[in-house]
């Protein structure tokens, strides 16, 4: 936001204050945590929540002092996961979308404009489609001195994933297009090249950010915990 | 026109019409269906209608009430479920017929939840020693909060009830489940609950659950009374005060 190079440094330095913070936290149970604490999800969905506030801070901080990135801003997806537990965080119109048993599912609420009328019901969504003010936000890390993160947590499955994406896939792929290539790609690798190419040749003018997660089945199964009985009693 | 029809041991005492009204059941005189047994308690329950739905609803008796013989606080009724009080029955009879007392020519109630549950004596007196162990219950108020609750009505979970606290509510053998189930083949996470801002949504886990006999195709929003099948678990998704 605020211009390609703009937006290049706004990006960046969210990222990178994101997982610092994070690893940070992983060391040192002493790491503060910014923004408000919600009840309703787990110490690890806060921590990446946290992450987001002080990105935020951070990108704030750089674009008022500096007259040349005035008005820059960032929007952001993140994912946690561990074990089979994903923590889900954003700010903006990045979108985490999941692929479970056929079906995909959006589970981020886009902080665009037109999203909002939708979820309000003064818009429909073929008319949000359409809508010239499609790129207007409603929230941004690094635009105002505090925001609001959206966080969820999941259990991931095996045979999901996970796609995180920026508005320049959204925009140019449809979602029945995602969940083709992401049930049909050998690879997580192979959907995330697919995606980006399909944006493109849809006449992709923005950049298109693309992360594909696969979950893979674990090789324990019964037997393996029936061997760990015997070990056990013998 | 719905109504309900009390019967005792298949004769057919009497019957109430299902109007806008609520229709309150129990042994004392002045509830639309009274039913003088010792077994019933003053005010037992009562049935009204919430959404378009017809639901049945214990008001905190003594023996509890049973939905085709499943224990239910709450539960949503369709035509031709059977509600059992004490020894009596009132089948919900939504059919077209005109009133009348013959207990013949009606077909036949259909199961609501694919195969039909029978309590054993064990679980069932086990119910009966919790329920006068509960003790007092504040009175229902629509303008109190109403806490989403999972009740278990049949399974080996770690605790009787559980309050839905978070965004994230998982079902199964995992040591992060807060409904933790027992079972040496009971898979770690058997099922999730999702809270969404317009309300509560199951989700599968490695097992297909089912809401109210039907197994779930997506993400489903869970309705106050719904009753949830996760493996041999039933589970009663309610709001309370």
């Amino acid at each position: 936001m605020g211009g390609e190079a703009h937006g290049e440094v706004a990006s960046t330095l969210a990222v990178e204050t994101i997982v610092g913070h994070c690893q940070q936290a992983e060391n040192s149970r002493a790491t503060p945590t910014f923004g408000e604490s919600k009840t309703d999800v787990s110490e690890r969905t806060n921590r990446l929540a946290s992450a987001i506030h002080l990105a935020n801070r951070k990108v704030y901080e750089m674009a008022s002092s500096n007259p040349g990135h005035r008005g820059m801003g960032a929007t952001i997806v993140a994912a946690w996961v561990e074990e089979q537990k994903l923590s889900l965080a954003h700010v903006g119109d990045s979108r985490a979308y999941l692929l479970r048993a056929g079906s995909l599912e959006q589970l981020t609420a886009d902080h665009s404009l037109v999203a909002e009328k939708v979820r309000i019901g003064i818009l429909t969504p073929q008319e949000a489609d359409a809508s010239e003010l499609q790129s207007v936000l409603t929230r941004a890390v690094g635009t105002n001195e505090n925001v609001e993160v959206d966080a969820d947590e999941q259990m991931l499955l095996a045979g999901d994933s996970l796609l995180l994406c920026s508005d320049g896939l959204s925009r140019m792929v449809t979602d029945p297009e995602i969940a083709s290539i992401l049930l049909t790609s050998i690879s997580a690798q192979n959907a995330a090249d697919r995606l980006v190419d399909l944006a493109n040749e849809n006449g992709g003018v923005d950049n298109v950010s693309v992360i594909v997660l696969r979950v893979q089945p674990k090789a324990e199964g019964v037997l393996d915990r029936l061997k760990i009985w015997k070990r056990n009693s013998g | 026109m719905s109504r309900l029809v009390l019967k005792f041991e298949n004769a057919v005492l009497k019957e109430v019409s299902l109007g806008t009204r609520p229709v309150t059941i129990g042994r004392a005189p002045d509830n639309d269906l009274s039913i003088d047994n010792l077994a019933v308690s003053n005010y037992h329950a009562r049935v009204y209608t919430e959404a378009g739905s017809l639901v049945v609803e214990d008001l905190n008796s003594l023996n509890g009430s049973f939905l085709n013989d499943i224990r239910i606080e709450r539960a949503m009724l369709k035509d031709g479920d059977t509600i059992q009080i004490g020894k009596h029955q009132i089948w919900v009879d939504q059919t077209r017929d005109a009133a009348g007392f013959s207990n013949g020519a009606r077909k036949a109630p259909a199961p609501r939840v694919s195969e039909t549950m029978v309590l054993d004596t064990r679980q069932r007196r086990e119910m009966f020693e919790q329920a006068a162990a509960a003790g007092e219950r504040s009175q229902l108020s629509p303008d109190r909060l109403r806490v989403p609750t999972l009740t278990v009505l049949r399974g080996r979970t770690d605790k009787k009830e559980y309050r839905l606290a978070g965004k994230l509510t998982v079902i199964g053998r995992s040591p992060m489940a807060t409904v933790r189930l027992r079972g040496w083949f009971t898979p770690n996470i058997a099922a999730q609950i999702n809270k969404h801002e317009d309300g509560y949504y199951l989700g599968r886990g490695d097992v297909v659950p089912k809401i109210n006999g039907v197994e779930i195709r997506a993400l489903t929003k869970l309705d106050d009374g719904d009753l949830i099948e996760v493996g041999r678990v039933r589970l009663n998704f309610l709001y309370r005060d």
